[in-house]
């Protein structure tokens, strides 16, 4: 049996050389198609599953504010804090005050529903768009301090090193939360400059 | 006047001269009018969402999915044995590169797994500085953290809707992140540092 195999195999060395080919670049080929169908299958899954329901809640709350006029109502609100240094410093300490971080933090909900807010007050004029920067990051300085006992176990951390971490990363949000702040309030100088009134 | 144009909505052959509603049945039509108005805003909303947002979208994610299932995500464990090195010149590895290149190729929150690689009193500083960047990557790779997408278009959106390119935010927001999160990780290792050798103090008093 082995041996048919084998003077078969020599008998057509030229004929298995480019059966080789064929094959090699078959199964190449079939391999990179598989991954971009397989990339586009992820894409759609986290479309359906993440982004279009949050995207149908987004719609209705920002419908029902601009139509309601809560809408004006919450500008006269947010626009002073979120349009000078000082309120989103403001607003940063307040998220990152260690009681209540976790507490804003899940889903980063909270931060995405602000962030919207100030993207249609953004729009509409009532808060000056080289804010935008310093926005982004004053309604983040909760970021992840919902999750640390589960991020931290995901990096096979042990049970001391969570009692530690929890407390480690929420002080540091005190102090790095308006610092990001600040270091985007200077970025964003010069950037949109002449754009809204 | 509201219900003249609900009618002609309905119907286009309908009469343009209707009575404007008046007493109970009137006021419960306003009523629904306004309460219908209030989804039909929202729905505008969608569709706009779902127009300006989604169909680029679609093809970045496919894209960059592509491209890290080509690469192979597992090529970063190198890194991680790096980065777990003590020394000054090893915490931009440990709070820049390595973070940032596990929140690239893993995502959130898959992305925190590569702590495994550093020693226990460094988990905690690269937890926060793995974290803080889940968002600020969304304005150029936004597979990254498909599901939180809203913090950074959110705002984004304000600056489209002034007309503004929102390049510039997107790629001021990485850059800033990036800083952010080289502070936030030796930061937290610091405090992370105290609280460790204030413990085994506290441990050594008790026994």
């Amino acid at each position: 049996m082995t041996a048919t195999t084998t003077t078969g195999a020599r008998s057509g060395g030229g004929m298995s050389a480019v059966n080789n080919l064929i094959v090699k670049i078959g199964k190449s080929v079939g391999g990179v198609v598989g991954v971009l169908y397989q990339s586009g299958r992820e894409t759609i899954d986290v479309i359906i599953r993440n982004i279009l329901p949050f995207m149908a809640f987004i719609a209705m709350l920002i419908g029902i504010i601009n139509k309601t006029g809560l809408g004006r109502g919450l500008a006269h609100l947010v626009a002073p804090l979120a349009g000078s240094l000082i309120g989103l410093i403001a607003i940063s300490i307040f998220c990152a005050i260690p009681i209540l971080s976790p507490i804003l933090g899940p889903g980063a909900v909270i931060a995405q529903i602000v962030g919207v807010l100030l993207g249609t007050h953004i729009a509409s004029g009532d808060i000056p768009p080289q804010y935008a920067l310093p926005a982004l990051f004053a309604i983040d300085s909760q970021v992840g301090c919902d999750f640390i006992p589960v991020g931290l176990a995901l990096g096979e951390a042990e049970p001391e090193t969570v009692e530690i971490g929890v407390p480690a990363v929420l002080t540091s949000r005190l102090v790095t939360g308006p610092l990001s702040v600040i270091l985007a309030y200077f970025a964003s100088i010069g950037m949109y400059q002449g754009l809204g009134k | 006047m509201s219900l003249s144009m609900a009618l002609a909505g309905i119907s286009l052959a309908a009469q343009p001269t209707v009575e404007k509603p008046h007493g109970f049945f009137g006021a419960l039509a306003t009523a629904a009018q306004w309460f219908i108005g209030l989804f039909n805003e929202g729905g505008t909303v969608f569709m706009g969402l779902l127009t300006g947002i989604i169909p680029t979208l679609v093809v970045l994610l496919t894209f960059v999915n592509a491209l890290i299932r080509l690469i192979g995500p597992e090529k970063i464990d190198r890194l991680g044995e790096v980065a777990a090195r003590p020394g000054l010149i090893y915490y931009p590895i440990r709070y820049l590169v390595f973070p940032a290149l596990s929140v690239f190729f893993l995502t959130n929150p898959m992305c925190y797994t590569m702590a495994r690689f550093l020693p226990e009193r460094y988990k905690p500083a690269f937890y926060d500085s793995a974290v803080s960047f889940v968002h600020p990557i969304t304005g150029l790779f936004p597979h990254a953290n498909a599901g939180e997408l809203f913090v950074y278009l959110g705002i984004a959106a304000g600056i489209t809707g002034l007309g503004g390119q929102i390049g510039d935010l997107a790629v001021r927001y990485l850059l800033v992140g990036l800083v952010v999160i080289l502070i936030r990780g030796i930061l937290t290792e610091i405090i992370t540092a105290r609280m460790m050798s204030r413990r085994t103090v506290t441990e050594e008093a008790a026994a």
